[in-house]
């Protein structure tokens, strides 16, 4: 097929990254992968162009920019809340459209944004707000605003289908830092009464990110918790 | 030819005390003119140094001199207020210290010695140089190293004393420099921006409140961030929101035994994810034990006493606040009780002899026995903590007093630092606890037993709570059992409650504004510009599984040693004021809470409005110029360089405040609402 230094064929090209990408879970369309060709050069030797590939398709919407299959995306009755539990193969690719730290109450994660908004965060600027106890091997520092996770996420398959997921153990790379519109690719998961469990078994972080969603998440985080805490803002 | 020594302490007490130890009762006292406090002691004394001599022991009144600036900018109105940051300063010998003075300058004539005994720390140090400057106008040859030296002391406890009489040291003049820098600083930085403050905000606040009373609105580089954590807290409280909290609760009855499982997780703020967790559980039936672990365990004695502790410790158990809790300790240093009580020290030095210190609390008290104990062998060396300022141990008693023999508020602070001091020296408590976990479901759950085995220090320290919880049902590791009860619960978030001082002093040891010697200063200074206030805490806003807190015995039976049950079980009402259930007297029930005053929320908010280079009400330009005092004391930097930097720093501040003058008094405008309206926030009940 395709040799190391790139004979130019656009035909072979096509296929071998084609397949590259698919292997990787992110079966291209042909829409997108013809206007990715256009974008390239033939004979650029074709390791760097899968990887370029990659890079770009998970910074994009897999609703638009793959190929969805039956066994690639989850079954529509997957969220009925009626069905108790049921087992899914996979493997399932998904895009990240939000993520919660569900183990801290909203309030006091809105009060670590502000703090970080002070400055308090910044070198030099550092106010330290809680004082630990010295009580001996035993002391248990109950500080609430370092717990993290479990983290609960909504998940988007390629069909446009909204599910969440959970964390049952803490899965590395999985948290409120996590980039909005990154891909994962989840297998031999448990759903219960329409929620995902997942554990690190279950997960492959794919990465990727898309720019304009995460954007404005995070413009709108604070807002969101405010929200979610209560809080009603002031005026009429 | 009989050398002439003059010694100067920094109180009268302390000559007074030191001349005693020295000259073994054979004192002459005369009075000094114009002052009743100040005596001048007179005898012999054999100095190895300079041989046998002829001593004259006075003190001065504290600092000798202070500051003012040049006549000409004494209005408010002769300058702009930026001015002050470089006007000239003058040192001046106020009229009430004169006498004093002159004292000085009169006996430096007769004498070949000068020798300083006042205080060992900056401060000390700083009235040791105006004391050499004084006595230098009397006799030039002061001037010369080597005839004014200085004693290093930690305490007034006789063989101490005369240790250090027989060991004289330079002064430090980097300490000395550093306490200039910072009483230059604060004179430039206060003065300047209470001026601009007041002038600006003053009309305004006025004409809202319809006062006559013209308020100055004062500024302290180190007030106001003390003040910042104040309102931040305060604010924090009144923002809160509270939100619900879901979580599983196993309970499973054993040999007779109910035995209460804790969830791993905690609690989690999502209500369906902890339903499908909980029917898993219900779904899996039953639970399997996964670890089952016995193993000792301990209470950590406490560690060596400091003054910061002394005072978080004084409003906890004491109800003392901290600038009283300070005075009193001063009071018993001065007495020869304890040793010096501005110390960071948290560790004993390894040749002190600590058990001769013992010996000495054997002779009577409440904690005679427990004295007596260490003295057979059950003597422990202390725990070291990380701080050593090298220039005083941590404190402790010094001597043995009868309680009797002192003032109420003494006899509190007295024992808490004896009962302190005993502990470290014993054994930490020991104990033996039993951890079991269970897997049920995908969930893990935990409990855990304690027996307390041996009570060691907790015998004569009530402030520590530990108790044997109930015992536990034998559990293998692998057992599997179907739980007797798991439900679903549901909470909510409860708020902070608002600052109390042993929170607000442990707020500012850790962010570095003021030193162990000064932050009950800070506070009290806050109280009485009426930019906070304080009440004691109505309700007892305890975070679950905390113990009940130890409460001073209320009658005059000084017998606090016995039975340990003093502190529990004492039945605390939530809400309203519970506590003191069944002790006479209309008691405060435990600790004081600030709260802020309108004009304190007011400044706090107008300065964070103005944006993060202004603040003046956070931490970090005051740390930094704590650690430049730091700096100069270890000789990394002069004395110039550190004032000019931090007036630097404070005049870009001033420069942006009058930028937006406008935004601060437009909030300051608001929040000091109406006509008659006095700036007291919280009225009644919540």
């Amino acid at each position: 097929m395709a040799s190391g230094n790139g004979t130019g064929n656009a035909e072979e090209v096509t296929a071998s990254i084609s397949a590259f990408l698919a292997a990787k879970h992110v079966p291209p369309t042909q829409a997108w992968m013809t206007a990715f060709i256009s974008t390239i050069r033939l004979n650029t030797p074709i390791v760097a162009l899968q990887k370029t590939a990659l890079f770009r398709l998970l910074a994009t919407d897999i609703t638009t920019s793959t190929t969805k299959s039956a066994a690639s995306c989850f079954a529509t009755n997957i969220t009925d809340p009626q069905v108790k539990e049921r087992q899914v193969r996979g493997p399932i690719t998904v895009q990240l459209l939000d993520v919660e730290d569900i183990g801290r109450s909203r309030w006091s994660q809105v009060e670590a944004i502000e703090a970080q908004e002070r400055g308090e965060t910044t070198k030099g600027r550092e106010v330290i707000r809680v004082v630990p106890d010295d009580n001996g091997p035993d002391a248990a520092t109950q500080n609430e605003s370092k717990s993290s996770g479990p983290h609960k996420l909504l998940l988007q398959d390629a069909n446009g289908l909204h599910v969440y997921a959970m964390e049952l153990t803490s899965i590395n790379g999985v948290g409120v830092q996590m980039a909005v519109g990154a891909k994962l690719v989840l297998k031999d998961f448990i759903v219960a009464r329409g929620l995902i469990l997942l554990e690190p078994r279950n997960v492959e972080m794919l990465g990727g990110k898309v720019d304009a969603w995460d954007r404005k998440w995070k413009e709108d985080r604070k807002k969101v918790l405010k929200e979610k805490a209560g809080v009603r803002e002031g005026g009429g | 030819m009989v050398t002439k020594v003059l010694c100067v302490a920094e109180k009268p007490s302390i000559a007074k005390a030191v001349a005693n130890h020295l000259a073994g009762g054979q004192v002459q006292t005369r009075n000094v003119q114009g002052n009743p406090y100040v005596k001048n002691y007179e005898f012999s004394y054999n100095f190895p140094t300079w041989g046998q001599c002829s001593v004259t022991m006075t003190s001065v009144l504290g600092h000798l001199t202070s500051h003012e600036f040049d006549p000409q900018y004494k209005s408010w109105r002769s300058c702009d207020p930026s001015a002050l940051f470089e006007a000239r300063i003058d040192t001046i010998v106020e009229d009430d210290k004169k006498p004093v003075a002159e004292n000085i300058k009169r006996q430096a004539a007769y004498n070949k010695v000068l020798y300083i005994w006042t205080d060992c720390d900056r401060e000390g140090e700083n009235i040791g140089t105006e004391i050499r400057s004084v006595a230098t106008q009397g006799n030039q040859s002061f001037r010369q190293p080597g005839n004014t030296v200085r004693a290093r002391f930690s305490n007034i406890e006789r063989a101490h004393i005369i240790n250090a009489a027989r060991s004289p040291v330079q002064l430090d003049e980097a300490q000395s420099n550093a306490v200039s820098a910072r009483i230059e600083l604060d004179l430039r930085i206060g003065a300047s921006f209470t001026r601009n403050l007041t002038m600006s905000l003053q009309p305004m606040l006025q004409q809202r409140s319809g006062e006559d009373r013209s308020q100055v609105i004062s500024y302290g580089s180190c007030q106001f961030p003390t003040l910042g954590f104040v309102v931040e807290r305060y604010i924090r409280v009144r923002n809160f929101v509270p939100e619900t909290l879901w979580g599983i609760k196993v309970m499973h009855e054993k040999d007779r035994i109910k035995v209460n499982f804790n969830w791993a997780r905690g609690h989690l703020f999502d209500r369906m994810a902890v339903i499908i967790l909980f029917e898993r559980c219900l779904t899996a039936k039953t639970a399997r034990v996964t670890k089952v672990q016995t193993k000792p365990t301990s209470k950590w004695k406490p560690l060596p006493l400091t003054t910061v502790e002394l005072q978080k410790c004084g409003s906890r158990f004491l109800r003392l606040d901290s600038q009283r809790v300070m005075q009193v300790a001063e009071q018993l240093y001065q007495k020869g009780w304890i040793s010096y009580p501005r110390t960071e020290t948290d560790q004993f030095d390894r040749g002190m002899d600590l058990r001769a210190l013992v010996q000495k609390q054997t002779q009577g008290g409440p904690w005679t026995q427990f004295a007596q104990d260490l003295m057979n062998g059950g003597f422990s060396q202390p725990r070291s903590g990380r701080n050593n300022d090298k220039a005083h141990p941590p404190i402790h008693p010094v001597n043995f007093v009868v309680p009797a023999s002192l003032s109420q508020e003494e006899q509190r602070v007295h024992e808490f630092v004896v009962r302190r001091f005993l502990a470290c020296c014993s054994q930490d408590a020991r104990g033996s606890k039993t951890e079991i976990s269970i897997l049920y479901g995908s969930e893990i759950f935990n409990t855990s037993g304690l027996v307390v085995l041996e009570q060691n220090y907790l015998d004569v320290y009530p402030y520590d709570k530990w108790t044997s919880s109930q015992d536990l049902p034998d559990f293998r590791e692998g057992e599997v059992f179907e739980p007797t009860e798991a439900r679903m619960n549901e909470g909510q978030t409860s708020p902070p409650g608002y600052l109390t001082e042993p929170e607000l002093i442990a707020l500012m040891d850790a962010n570095g504004i003021g030193t162990d010697a000064t932050m009950a200063e800070h506070i009290a200074k806050i109280k009485d510009r009426d930019y906070v206030q304080t009440r004691p805490r109505a309700r007892q806003q305890r975070q679950q599984g905390e113990e009940e807190e130890y409460e001073p015995a209320e009658a005059a039976e000084p017998d606090a040693g016995a039975g340990r049950g003093r502190g529990r079980g004492r039945a605390r009402a939530r809400g309203g004021r519970g506590g003191g259930a069944g002790r006479g007297g209309g008691a405060t029930t435990g600790v004081q809470e600030f709260i802020p005053t309108t004009l304190g929320v007011a400044l706090v908010e107008g300065y964070e409005n103005m944006g993060f280079e202004t603040s003046l009400t956070k931490p970090f330009l005051r740390k930094e110029m704590e650690l430049r005092m730091k700096a100069i004391c270890e000789g990394r930097k002069t004395k110039a360089e550190v004032v000019h930097e931090s007036i630097e720093q404070y005049r870009d501040v001033y420069i942006r405040t009058q930028q937006r003058l406008d935004s601060l008094r437009a909030v300051t405008g608001t929040l000091v609402g109406t006509p008659g309206q006095n700036g007291i926030l919280v009225s009644g009940t919540e």
